[in-house]
């Protein structure tokens, strides 16, 4: 103190100042407590309580917003035509029925985040590294998984037969175009975990997805649509795999004995702790025929503190999840 | 046009809205405008929406009438905008000194829009909309108050207005007489965030816009009627002139104006109706204001009844101080 009169009174911050100096301390001494507390009042494995609109942008044929917590994302789905007669080099036809959507890239996801959804992403500049990543992530992941019927995207032409064909075939059926779903995201507001409600707002979109009755008119030579909501189908999805993110917090560093150190695994991490935190776990979990998730995809990034027995907690955790989800996804 | 390298781009074959044939039996309708000249649509706005940005709002006008068809091409659409305010907040080292705030616009279209598909980097109409939205808020934010630092203002227009009826003549869908709604948008929606973001304003700025529009088809010798708040898909026979402005109410200032097409001898009375709607607009922006500062008001002295049943020494354990 300046006059050295007064006794030094403890310094003691207020809990706000305490985060923002050292937020890595402050969430340890959170989470050394007993009865552990995360800073935004959740537990370990606590998860947010998602929202789902569907069907909230007139000129998608399939849109949703999720919001969990502080994060909100908007999706939009459109569907497009790509002519065969356009494709520059078609796949042979004994191509594997589940290849051709990522041969000719029928899926367009998108994400954006530099939306001012968060001090970090600001437009004007392209678009960051997490970005782009993540986009490429729902990219892979909808392939991989292959949720979506290559035939649902086909539009089919019966050609009238000519005359070197055998009278007794039918008429033989051509693929005259494909349809391209244009999946673009938008980050709304961020507080942690993109992916996971990217990817809820992805399914969700796709799941209220319509596309018209299409058919080629060999007179005008060209696709034509029907314009009536009662003939176009529903793109059915195969299956509903579910992200799941946790990050890990832990004492450990380089120069300590792996041992000394704690760790934590938390649930959902919203953006203060993303902060933190240098390691995460993804699990992307999908029903196999039954109720018991298997798992789509596993991700583990950055750190040292996850074995093998934090992992499989972390996959029992996704698959319980997983079980939470399908009613809210199927619910909206 | 070369590929985006950094995003997920088309097929390479190239893909083309789908085409749709005439439906059968049915005759579509083209909207009409039921509500009085001088009457506004009803619309939707709310602050605080991302609480990850210092400001926040969302503004909308529903759909009017929605008419059942059973067709999948949407029948009308809504105005759905969004904004978040960043700022004030320090410039960057390198940047040079500045005694007033800096302000930036962004203002840039969801690809999923607008009825033709729209890419993700800002076109030139996104960025003169930008502009325009910059010298409406330059007006009223007290600058001289926040030296060396910057403030960004981030519009994202989730559905925008159309430009004119989509099933009708190729001729009344040009004009880009939708952008004028957009604009008036931004500008309520901006001033809102901005005051969310607690940033010093001489006044709230109130975005309106008025057009002449013809009463009927093809009568030449119309003089037109001066509507506010024009929804370009209602009016059969064409815009003719719209303007927009960006009006301080209580200081009778107009800080933006843009007006378009040929007004001819009733220039001064579409402004004066454009500031009209500007001011019915304001009615309900200062309504969504007091809200979030009565919520936060509220909010406040709710934290300070927790703060105290803590003193007694209630929920304790859930705290954590930091000494040293």
């Amino acid at each position: 103190m300046a006059n050295g009169t007064a006794k030094p009174t403890g310094l003691a911050f207020s809990r706000e100042t305490f985060a923002k100096l050292t937020p890595a301390p402050f969430l340890q001494a959170l989470l050394q407590q007993p009865d552990p507390i995360r800073p935004n009042g959740r537990s370990l494995d606590d998860f947010r309580t998602p929202t789902i609109n569907t069907g909230s942008l007139s000129h998608s044929n399939g849109s949703a917003v999720v919001r969990f917590g502080d994060t909100a994302v908007v999706c939009g789905v459109r569907a497009e035509i790509l002519l065969a007669s356009n494709i520059p080099h078609p796949p042979s036809e004994d191509i594997y029925d589940n290849d051709v959507v990522e041969r000719l890239g029928l899926l367009v996801p998108n994400l954006e985040l530099s939306t001012g959804c968060s001090p970090d992403h600001l437009p004007g500049n392209p678009p960051s590294t997490l970005a782009q990543a993540l986009s490429y992530r729902i990219l892979s992941l909808l392939h991989t998984s292959n949720l979506i019927d290559p035939e649902d995207l086909r539009i089919h032409h019966g050609a009238p037969p000519t005359e070197d064909d055998l009278p007794d075939e039918g008429p033989k059926i051509v693929t005259k175009a494909y349809w391209t779903l244009y999946i673009d995201i938008l980050c709304i507001a961020l507080d942690g975990n993109p992916f996971d409600a990217a990817w809820a707002a992805v399914m969700s979109a796709l799941q209220s997805t319509h596309l018209p009755k299409a058919w080629w008119d060999p007179d005008r030579e060209m696709i034509l649509c029907s314009p009536l909501a009662a003939e176009a189908s529903k793109l059915r999805l195969r299956d509903l795999p579910v992200a799941s993110t946790f990050a890990v917090f832990s004492t450990g560093s380089p120069l300590k004995q792996r041992r000394e150190a704690e760790s934590w695994v938390l649930a959902d991490p919203d953006e203060f702790e993303e902060g933190v935190c240098t390691e995460t776990v993804t699990a992307v979990v999908m029903s196999d025929g039954g109720d018991v998730g298997r798992i789509v995809r596993l991700e583990k990034s950055g750190g040292g503190a996850i074995g093998k027995a934090a992992m499989r907690r972390c996959v029992q955790m996704s698959q319980q999840r997983w079980r939470e989800w399908q009613g809210v996804l199927n619910g909206g | 046009m070369q590929a985006d390298r950094r995003r997920l781009n088309a097929p390479p074959g190239g893909t083309a809205p789908p085409v749709f044939a005439t439906a059968p039996k049915t005759k579509l309708q083209r909207p009409t405008r039921t509500r009085e000249p001088d009457q506004h649509r009803k619309l939707f706005l709310r602050t605080g929406i991302v609480p990850s940005a210092s400001g926040s709002a969302y503004y909308e006008i529903p759909p009017q009438q929605q008419q059942q068809t059973g067709l999948l091409v949407p029948q009308s659409s809504s105005l759905k905008i969004t904004c978040t305010v960043h700022g004030p907040r320090p410039l960057p080292r390198n940047a040079a000194f500045s005694p007033n705030l800096l302000l930036s616009t962004h203002v840039k279209f969801a690809p999923f829009a607008t009825r033709n598909r729209r890419g993700y980097v800002q076109n030139a109409s996104e960025r003169d909309l930008g502009a325009h939205l910059e010298t409406a808020l330059r007006g009223v934010v007290i600058g001289e108050r926040f030296p060396k630092s910057g403030c960004e203002v981030v519009v994202t227009v989730l559905e925008g207005e159309e430009d004119g009826w989509w099933a009708g003549n190729a001729e009344g869908r040009g004009g880009g007489w939708g952008m004028m709604g957009v604009l008036a948008g931004c500008i309520t929606v901006a001033s809102a965030a901005l005051v969310d973001a607690g940033i010093d304003c001489v006044d709230l700025v109130s975005g309106g816009v008025a057009a002449v529009v013809q009463a009927g088809t093809d009568q030449r010798g119309d003089d037109g009627v001066v509507a506010i708040d024009p929804a370009p898909s209602e009016h059969d026979g064409g815009i003719r002139a719209a303007c927009v402005v960006g009006y301080l109410q209580s200081r009778d200032e107009v800080t933006e104006m843009w007006m378009k097409g040929d007004a001819g001898m009733r220039a001064e009375q579409l402004i004066d109706e454009a500031v009209k709607a500007a001011s019915l607009t304001r009615a309900v922006l200062a309504e969504a204001v007091k809200e979030a500062v009565e919520m936060k008001l509220e909010k406040v002295e709710g934290n300070a009844v927790a703060a105290a049943s803590v003193k007694e020494g209630k929920g304790k354990s859930k705290d954590v101080v930091m000494t040293g």
